[in-house]
Formats: structure tokens, C-alpha cells, sequence
């Protein structure tokens, strides 16, 4: 059931944001997302962008706890906004922040809450580095947690506009809220072409760690 | 002063020329999300082609017979895109010449 209510929010997005990229790929752009978080979080995420700087959309999140095994399944719309970016010569940074509602189940009182989210990103980014910091809040009465996550990123050759990009991306992921104890550190190959984006690796325990994403 | 460089290389070779028109752009870094500058320009009746290179900072764009695209236009096509534009000029190389260019530097 949960796996099918991920599929139904996977295919309806038809286009989108960026989970550890950017929440906002380019004006009248959209952006669908599915990310597998190790068995942890499971995330997909459809946005447009009528703006460079504004995306809306919606997204789902799955959070199961590996801890006590208590889920929380969450539904969400959501606005994504560039506060502040700056692009230079050989390179870019990004300020984000997002807010949105929705409906979270809590499986251990077996109910259906509202629930609110709030994030921010920090990026910077040239063609041969990359680093991000993301933090995302999702609070109901009965939960709240957040998630941080930070990704360094070096590619070994510069890709260029039609080229395939490859990088290699290391990236450490906190829960708070009973979710996990520690950090879950991941070791990603990422690969894109123009619109299409796919990065898969292992966190330290030996999980898959995986994203898709297309942007039209 | 690469700034200064640039115009002038474009005034040097654009001098006689119209269709093709080179702008140099700032925050050019992923090809990932620069495709929507190759798309919003797309979506303008007056062009004919486009090519993007990263490693250049370079936006060409190559206009339909007799048709301009106003540096106003540019600019906000490129802004609206989320980049900066740092100098625009009509030049006579025609895309392919371009694209054979950028072909030579990659080797």
C-alpha cells in the first residue's frame, strides 16, 4: 500500500524541483522527483515554476523510523522561493526557503493529522565542486521532525551543456525526532544529461541510497 | 576587464553582421538547469537556433532571416531564467561555426 501510494505520487508528477539539487530548475520548468532514502524517508516531489524563483507544487514523504519502526506518511503542497542567488564567472550560489501544508498519518495512534513544512537550502556550486546544506522541517501535534542534510560534491572532468555530468557526492543526514540515531553518511555517483537526472549509492550501514529526477 | 575583452572581440567581429547574436552570461555552471535559458529563447518567434556552452559562459543565438531579438528582450529572456548577462553582441559567425569551435576546443 505504501509502496503504491509512493508510485501514484511518483507518476503524477509530470514534471519538477530539485531534492538536493535546486528547488526551482528554471522558469516555466517542471520538476518531478523520487528519492529512496535507505529505507528511511522515500520522498516524491512535483513542482512548476512560474518563476525563476518561485516553484509550487506537492510532494509525499514516507518516514519509518529504524529505530521503533513508527511511520509517518505525509502528504504536502508546497511553495519553494530563491531568496537571494549569486552567479559569478565560474560559479553559482543559491539561498531557498519553502513552506506548505498537508496531512500526515501517524501510525502509532493510527491517525490522520495537519501537518506543516518549512525548509531552507544553501548551495554553491561550480562545474567541478559542489556543496549544499538543507534542512526540512514537517511538525504535526504528535511529531516533529527534521532533517538535515549536507552534500559535497566533486566532479572529475568539467561537463558541458549537452555532455553527461558525473560526480561524486558524499553526503551526511541527521533526523531528529526519533527517525535514526546519528548521522547516515552516503557515498553517491550523480549523472545528468540536460534534463534528466540519476544518482545511487550506499549509506554506511550498506542501504541503497537513490534519486531520479526530470526537469521540462 | 575580461568584461571590456569581450565587447570588444564583439564589436571587432559582429561588425557587419546580423543573426547571430553572442551573449556572454554569468552563472552558466550546470547544464541541468540551464536548459530552460536554451528553452525560453526557443519559445521566441525570431529564433531560429540556440546553442549553450559552459564552458565559454557563451548564449548564442542564431535569428530567422530579416528578424532581431532587442537586447532588451535578451536580457529579460535571461533574466527571467535566473542568470546575468554580462555583454551581448552581433556577431557573423553563424552557429555551426560556433558549434564547430566549441567541437576544436573540447579535443
Amino acid at each position: 500500500m505504501n509502496l503504491f501510494r509512493f508510485a501514484f505520487a511518483g507518476l503524477l508528477a509530470s514534471a519538477a524541483t530539485l531534492a538536493q539539487a535546486k528547488p526551482i530548475a528554471f522558469s516555466h520548468g517542471t520538476t518531478v522527483m523520487a528519492e529512496y532514502g535507505a529505507g528511511t524517508m522515500t520522498e516524491a516531489q512535483v513542482f512548476y515554476a512560474p518563476k525563476y524563483f518561485l516553484s509550487l507544487g506537492g510532494g509525499y514523504l514516507e518516514l519509518e523510523s529504524d529505530i521503533d519502526h513508527r511511520r509517518r506518511e505525509i502528504t504536502y503542497a508546497r511553495a519553494n522561493y530563491l531568496l537571494k542567488r549569486w552567479n559569478k564567472e565560474d560559479s553559482q550560489a543559491n539561498v531557498f526557503v519553502w513552506g506548505g501544508a498537508g496531512e500526515a498519518y501517524v501510525s502509532e495512534l493510527d491517525q490522520h493529522q495537519f501537518a506543516g513544512n518549512v525548509g531552507a537550502q544553501l548551495d554553491y556550486e561550480t562545474r567541478r565542486i559542489y556543496a549544499s546544506v538543507r534542512t526540512d522541517l514537517h511538525r504535526a501535534d504528535a511529531f516533529s521532525h527534521r532533517i538535515d542534510t549536507l552534500q559535497l560534491g566533486i566532479a572529475p572532468y568539467k561537463h558541458d551543456f549537452d555532455s553527461l555530468a558525473t560526480w561524486f557526492v558524499l553526503q551526511g543526514r541527521q533526523y531528529s525526532g526519533g527517525i535514526h540515531d546519528g548521522t547516515e553518511w552516503a557515498l553517491l555517483l550523480r549523472l545528468f544529461k540536460r534534463g534528466a537526472w540519476v544518482e545511487a549509492g550506499v549509506t554506511g550501514e550498506g542501504k541503497l541510497q537513490a534519486m531520479a529526477m526530470v526537469n521540462f | 576587464m575580461k568584461k571590456l575583452s569581450f565587447i570588444a572581440f564583439a564589436l571587432f567581429i559582429g561588425a557587419a553582421n546580423a543573426g547571430t547574436i553572442e551573449m556572454k552570461v554569468y552563472g552558466l555552471v550546470c547544464g541541468f538547469c540551464a536548459q530552460g535559458i536554451e528553452k525560453t529563447l526557443r519559445k521566441n518567434p525570431a529564433t531560429a537556433d540556440v546553442v549553450v556552452s559552459l564552458e565559454h559562459k557563451l548564449v548564442a543565438v542564431a535569428t530567422r532571416d530579416g528578424q532581431d531579438i532587442s537586447d532588451a528582450d535578451l536580457t529579460k529572456a535571461l533574466t527571467d531564467s535566473g542568470y546575468d548577462v554580462k555583454g551581448i553582441a552581433r556577431t557573423q559567425r553563424s552557429l555551426d561555426d560556433i558549434r564547430a569551435e566549441l567541437d576544436r576546443d573540447k579535443k
